[in-house]
């Protein structure tokens, strides 16, 4: 019975890591995560933008379905009743790339499906220089 | 002992065993996950690219930049003395004893900050410690140590140590990046070879 109560226990447990590693990085090496704002005003199915940041700004995008959960608290027992109880995607949005992506890791390893990183840039990743090599390095004579 | 009761002892036991198993024993986060959240939201992860480039031009032991871009973009420039493992390859045991180390703070870059931060989170829930994210990638890189000028009439000494430490990494970034491939290890050893020199010391 104890031992039932013990596996029941582990089972339920919202704070346990289910989910294979693997899945993140296919999930995010091809950037399939990633919504832009062009894309969710032509999103058709049910969501909730999640806004990570402390405060609340005054964006020049309006979300219709908008709940302000900090980073910080994104595992809190409240908060985690209203990733539990969203139908449809969960997309998360913040200033930077970094915190959106930090809570796109641990939700997905929690085992949440359908998040997406609200983000302008369709590729964040792109490196935006250009690398200029110059032609005249050449290594010390004496060490060669 | 009746044998009914041997195997209700076994059947116990290995349940227990079972219960207190992690899901997936080799790919699954073993961090709890309010420590991870907890840690991922401190600025402490972060090393700004002044900072990197202070390791670099000192030639730091107790730092390993790691590169998670393609290997073809890391052909093209990198930071010198950094390893290259792209991102998909991650997971590869090959890393084991690259992401294993307790003492070597582990510095993760990509081009900017979304892949540097993928793999701290995964390498930090994995268990991994001493990870770090240099701030901005190789945008910010290119952007302050690269191209930043000091604008001003008068530098204080502040000022001087900043841009004296941006510029020797700008020249020692552009050198190592402009040699062939083949040459590319033989650069630090020249560097020291030259400095041992001024400093009146033998090799």
């Amino acid at each position: 019975m104890a031992l039932l109560i013990l596996v029941i226990i582990r089972i339920s447990d919202k704070n346990i890591f289910r989910e294979p590693v693997r899945k993140a990085i296919e999930a995010t090496q091809s950037n399939g995560n990633l919504i832009t704002p062009d894309q969710l005003k032509l999103l058709s199915g049910s969501y909730l933008v999640i806004d990570l940041r402390r405060i609340a700004a005054n964006d020049s995008i309006q979300f219709q379905h908008r709940k302000q959960i900090p980073f910080e608290k994104i595992l809190d027992r409240d908060n985690r009743d209203v990733l539990d109880q969203t139908k449809g995607d969960l997309i998360l949005f913040s200033d930077d790339a970094a915190t959106a992506s930090k809570a796109w890791v641990i939700l997905n390893q929690l085992g949440y499906k359908n998040l997406l990183i609200l983000t302008s840039n369709a590729n964040p990743e792109e490196l935006k220089y250009k690398f200029q090599p110059d032609t005249t390095a050449r290594l010390e004579q004496d060490s060669i | 002992m009746d044998a009914r009761i041997k195997y209700s002892v076994l059947l116990v036991g290995i349940g227990i065993i079972i219960a207190f198993l992690p899901f997936n024993t080799a790919e699954t986060f073993r961090v709890k996950s309010n420590i991870l959240l907890s840690r991922s939201a401190s600025e402490d992860i972060y090393y700004s690219v002044d900072q990197v480039a202070r390791m670099m031009n000192n030639e730091d032991s107790t730092v390993q930049i790691i590169d998670l871009r393609s290997t073809t973009q890391f052909k093209e420039c990198n930071i010198p003395s950094s390893v290259n493992i792209p991102y998909p390859d991650l997971l590869n045991p090959i890393w084991e004893g690259t992401f294993n180390q307790r003492k070597i703070k582990k510095i993760f870059y990509g081009n900017d900050d979304q892949t540097s931060t993928y793999s701290w989170t995964i390498l930090t829930g994995l268990g991994y410690q001493n990870n770090f994210i240099l701030k901005g990638g190789l945008n910010e890189w290119f952007k302050t140590i690269l191209y930043s000028k000091f604008n001003g009439i008068k530098i204080s000494p502040v000022e001087n140590a900043l841009f004296e430490n941006r510029y020797n990494a700008r020249k020692t970034f552009t050198q190592i990046n402009s040699l062939p491939d083949s040459l590319k290890t033989k650069f630090f050893s020249s560097k020291r070879l030259k400095q041992s020199k001024l400093d009146g010391g033998c090799e």
